[in-house]
């Protein structure tokens, strides 16, 4: 029984950060209905900032989290100025193929610069434990999931208890009636849009810290994210973070009980299941 | 039928024409031709081969994607199965790929149907997650099942030279005349799709599946004949894929990289037409070999999927109808909704 409870609690702490994946794509969904395939390689950027942090600057990697969160956050206005503006409104198979086209393009991007060796930046808390009762757990991922928490409160409070909060929801409601009541949905869904790739940014650099990366990871990390946000529900904030844990859960007690090799496939499974019987998601509103 | 009556379908219903025949005729002679050419060496059949298969995968995809406006992003789960099942059954009972290749196209059928029964009547988004997914633990199962799949390494057929049977060649020749085949009857499989009553209800519900809908066509139905179809024609080819390359691994079935270079011929040529998927297979890969080539000689990895990014991003933004549609009259994009 304890070795399944300590799979239990690992997998929320990794699902914690599966969530923090999560909540930018969702986030991007509920506002423009744009599902950003690129989110993915965005999070190896962030990765990527901590990287560079800690081996050219030799500072902390945590220490570069806000750089990581701006840095991608314009690379997100940047991407949504030449690519998705034009996609905004409803999932369109070319809006899908777009970015799929983008993640490529910013994969091998970072396979030139960065070449395709994994590369890693232990934080100050790297290799230490600690003991709870009997269960243990690495200090780095208590403190990336502490990160995850508190980003996905903070977005939470942002969308509903500010002015800018309640325009993003006024114009992913009904952008012409948003329009008509004066808000520029277009430099709206930019800054909405920009937030969403900053949290790729934070999710990547708090991630590097235990993780180690390669170009490639941001399509190892996606599906992962894509589960996470149709079970928490398409467009949902905190849905995609309770998601995200829901999945590190089945992640980890899958490779306790039957093989870590294997340890994604129920999760594909449990896709394809919410698909067919709850695509709103556990905590979706939306009938879509 | 109302449902028949969009531009595109006023465009392509009409029977092929004596001159597209013509051309047909004559670039499947030229194709025909090829290994008799002075300057024709293995090399240049076996580019002409990977032509020919990729534009045979091209058009399975452009049946579902193109005329059903399904996007599915896993159709290497199609092609991987055709592999697998030829190479599993030839390696471990000798069976020939003559009874592998319909074993690979029911399993395909299966794998569909449970695909599509789950997913198909959601929206589109959720039909292209779910096809990512049943790639992706495809690509998982076959990498931890060594002993039947070969795990990371994949499986190579065991060689036993040339051989009608078993389907295989010292020399790519054998094979140019195969993939000339699978492109001759796929084009005319598309043609026959796409002036028959299931083609013009697969582009009614491309069109405006609400529309279609009203006008009494069965939705799901036709969506899922529409991905059966596509998932065999796929099946086929992948078995043909084995054959002529003599090995597959899970990357090479399941990857990424393969997934956008079995939609690219389409998305090139131009989506939903019968000479799309040729043109655009012939484009791709030249281009591949092309910056393959260049990027040998300077160094550098991976050219030839950023070359795939972008053009991907260029099509999808600036020409969503393809090559055909700068031929074409100027009508709206294919996917629009």
């Amino acid at each position: 029984m304890l070795p399944i409870l300590q799979a239990v609690l690992s997998g929320i702490l990794v699902g914690g950060v599966y969530g923090l994946l999560s909540i930018g794509l969702s986030l991007a969904f509920g506002v423009m209905r744009i599902v950003n395939f690129a989110h993915g390689d965005l999070v190896m950027y962030g990765m990527y900032v901590g990287v560079v942090a800690s081996t050219l600057l030799g500072i902390d990697p945590l220490l570069a989290l806000p750089a990581s969160f701006l840095l991608m956050a314009v690379l997100g206005a940047l991407q949504y100025r030449i690519v998705f503006r034009r996609f905004v409104g409803h999932t369109t198979l070319n809006q899908l193929l777009a970015a799929i086209g983008l993640g490529l393009v910013l994969q091998m991007v970072a396979q030139l610069v960065f070449g395709v060796d994994a590369r890693s930046a232990p934080s100050i808390f790297a290799g230490s434990y600690d003991l709870v009762g009997p269960f243990f757990f690495a200090r780095a991922q208590i403190v990336a999931f502490l990160v995850a928490g508190v980003a996905t409160i903070g977005v939470e409070l942002l969308l509903r208890k500010t002015q800018w909060g309640k325009a993003v929801r006024a114009v992913a409601d009904n952008i012409e009636a948003a329009e008509i009541v004066g808000l520029r949905s277009q430099r709206i869904n930019l800054t909405a849009f920009a937030l969403s790739c900053g949290l790729a940014g934070i999710a990547g650099t708090i991630m590097v810290t235990y993780y180690p990366t390669d170009p490639t990871k941001g399509f190892t990390l996606m599906p992962i994210a894509i589960i996470a946000t149709t079970i928490g529900g398409l467009g949902s904030v905190g849905g995609a973070f309770l998601g995200g844990i829901f999945c590190g859960v089945v992640q980890q007690t899958t490779a306790m009980l039957w093989n870590s090799a294997l340890q994604d496939v129920p999760l594909y499974f449990l896709l394809l299941v919410f698909i067919a019987f709850r695509p709103t998601g556990l905590f979706g509103h939306r009938s879509e | 039928m109302t449902a028949g009556a969009t531009p595109e379908g006023k465009t392509e219903r009409r029977a092929p024409t004596r001159a597209g025949f013509l051309y047909g005729f004559i670039v499947a002679a030229l194709v025909a031709g090829l290994p008799f050419l002075p300057f024709a060496n293995d090399y240049f059949i076996a580019v002409a081969v990977r032509m020919l298969i990729f534009i045979a995968l091209g058009q399975a995809w452009n049946i579902v994607a193109g005329i059903g406006g399904l996007l599915s992003l896993g159709h290497g789960v199609f092609l991987g199965l055709g592999c697998y099942a030829a190479g599993i059954l030839f390696n471990e009972y000798g069976l020939p790929p003559w009874l592998g290749i319909w074993a690979g196209g029911l399993l395909s059928v299966a794998v569909a149907l449970v695909m599509g029964a789950m997913t198909l009547r959601m929206r589109g988004v959720f039909f292209a997650l779910a096809t990512i997914a049943v790639s992706l633990a495809l690509d998982q199962l076959a990498r931890h099942y060594v002993d039947l799949t070969g795990g990371d390494n994949g499986l190579a057929l065991r060689f036993l030279g040339n051989s009608l049977w078993f389907m295989q060649s010292r020399t790519p020749t054998p094979f140019l005349y195969a993939g000339l085949i699978f492109v001759i009857a796929y084009y005319w499989i598309t043609q026959w799709v796409l002036r028959s009553r299931l083609g013009s209800e697969m582009k009614a519900v491309r069109d405006d599946e609400t529309a279609a809908a009203a006008a009494g066509v069965a939705v799901f139905r036709t969506k899922l004949l529409g991905l059966l179809l596509s998932a065999v024609m796929t099946s086929f080819a992948g078995t043909l894929y084995m054959q002529s390359y003599q090995a597959i691994d899970p990357e090479t079935a399941f990857g990424l990289s393969q997934a956008i270079q079995l939609q690219l011929p389409a998305l090139i040529g131009g989506l939903g037409t019968s000479w799309g998927p040729i043109i655009g297979g012939t484009i791709m890969i030249l281009l591949s070999e092309s910056t393959n080539w260049g990027s040998t000689r300077l160094g550098i990895a991976g050219v030839d999927i950023l070359v795939y990014g972008l053009l991907l991003l260029a099509v999808v933004m600036y020409a969503p109808k393809g090559i055909m549609g700068l031929f074409g009259k100027r009508t709206r994009g294919v996917w629009h909704s």
